[in-house]
């Protein structure tokens, strides 16, 4: 007989009768969302460490609540999210978003030249200035959307409205965001 | 998606983001721990309660002038006023919260629950209330009796008794002190909800009622047991 993986929902289900081995393969597979979520939210590693964590923790302990059928990730992100938020109010500030340094090319891909690559790169460096410039609302959204590759529901999760809020709040900061880029795009 | 879309999407790619960290074995490490109960705030709000009982017991028109004597045990506190507040009747397993299976009601609860030794699986159902306090049927010498258990420090049973109408006595359960009520027609249970602070419920308490500490856990027999009755069935509780 072959072993295969269990199906999240049996996965759940196991961790609401109290299994927490069926928890940690949870955690397992969700850590990298939850911290990247926390992590976009507050600006800070430790932060999102923290927040993730106590998510996870929350998260397990409120199972009960957990309606049955639903789907799992969005009411995960949703408490984890709370935490971040929790956490950037209490310290009043979010730190600012940074691009990584750039890549060094692999022998063989195809190189742009040193020209294009900084302006290519002065470019993103403008457009993340003007996402962080955002009211923290339009900002949120513009982050869980599209820095994390979040669906429109797990972004309405994550930041407590309902999902037509997502959509007004996106329409609007994309808007802002062309005019404050206007000629680049 | 549109250009501007497309640049956002490529933007997240390009951030610097920390590696995520390995987060199973902290949260297993906590969870395996069991649900430590906020003792440092709930010890604050334990120096409030008293104080809130105080006022609660005011609140009640009749009872501004007739606050007659304090019986403090664990996370309990128990006031003599001359006039009850309107109470209403408790049927069954109603106003003891949601019923819950054991694993899940000590999930909820934060603690193990203390229990008799029962013959077979024990408790299907525990009743919790807002995460604080936990409660089970059993039976004892063919009576149904209720055991509720809550932390000594951060939720409170408030009992308000006519005047002469209740015994208050001192008793012992396994060496530690406790409270052994008798007759008396009703009282108010305040409790405290983790999420939504104080609440208030007045019911009618038609048994008599045991209170001693166990440990960090305040717990309560009500039934209609004799006192050695309650007594011996508390004795039996680990």
């Amino acid at each position: 007989m072959v072993d295969r993986p269990l199906e999240e929902t049996e996965l759940v289900e196991r961790a609401r009768r109290g299994d927490l081995r069926a928890w940690e393969t949870i955690v397992r597979t969700h850590q990298g969302i939850a911290f990247r979520t926390a992590y976009v939210l507050t600006g800070s590693a430790a932060d999102a460490e923290e927040a993730a964590q106590d998510g996870f923790v929350k998260a397990y302990r409120a199972l009960g609540r957990f309606r049955r059928g639903a789907s799992f990730r969005p009411w995960l992100l949703r408490i984890v999210a709370n935490e971040a938020h929790n956490r950037r109010r209490s310290a009043a500030r979010r730190e600012r978003l940074s691009l990584r340094a750039a890549a060094e090319a692999r022998p063989g891909d195809a190189v742009p030249s040193p020209e294009a690559a900084l302006l290519a790169r002065e470019n993103q460096e403008r457009l993340l200035a003007a996402v962080e410039r955002l009211s923290d609302d339009h900002r949120d959204a513009i982050a869980c959307r599209f820095f994390l590759d979040l669906t429109e529901d797990e972004t309405a999760a994550a930041l407590r409205v309902r999902r037509g809020t997502v959509k007004s709040r996106l329409s609007r900061a994309l808007e802002r965001l062309r005019e404050e880029l206007e000629g680049e795009l | 998606m549109t250009p501007l879309e497309l640049r956002l999407q490529a933007l997240g790619h390009e951030l610097e983001v920390p590696p995520a960290p390995d987060l199973t074995a902290g949260v297993l490490q906590r969870l395996e721990g069991g649900r430590p109960f906020p003792w440092r705030r709930a010890a604050v709000l334990a120096l409030a309660l008293v104080a809130i009982a105080v006022a609660t017991a005011f609140a009640v028109p009749q009872a501004r002038t007739a606050i007659l004597r304090f019986f403090h045990i664990g996370g309990a506190t128990v006031i003599r006023v001359d006039t009850l507040p309107p109470a209403v009747e408790r049927k069954d397993a109603g106003g003891l919260g949601t019923p819950l299976s054991r694993a899940e009601a000590e999930r909820q609860l934060g603690f193990r629950l203390a229990l008799p030794r029962f013959t077979g699986d024990g408790p299907r159902r525990v009743y919790v209330i807002a995460d604080s306090v936990g409660t089970v049927v059993v039976r004892w010498h063919g009576r149904r009796v209720l055991l509720s258990e809550f932390p000594s420090f951060g939720a409170t049973s408030l009992k308000k008794l006519a005047v002469n109408a209740t015994i208050v006595d001192p008793v012992e359960v396994n060496g530690r002190a406790g409270l052994w009520l008798q007759g008396g027609p009703s009282h108010t249970l305040t409790y405290f909800d983790r999420q939504f602070g104080f609440r208030e419920t007045t019911v009618v308490i038609r048994g008599n009622v045991l209170l001693w500490v166990r440990g960090l856990l305040t717990l309560r027999l009500e039934g209609k047991l004799t006192r050695r009755q309650a007594i011996a069935l508390a004795q039996t509780i680990r």
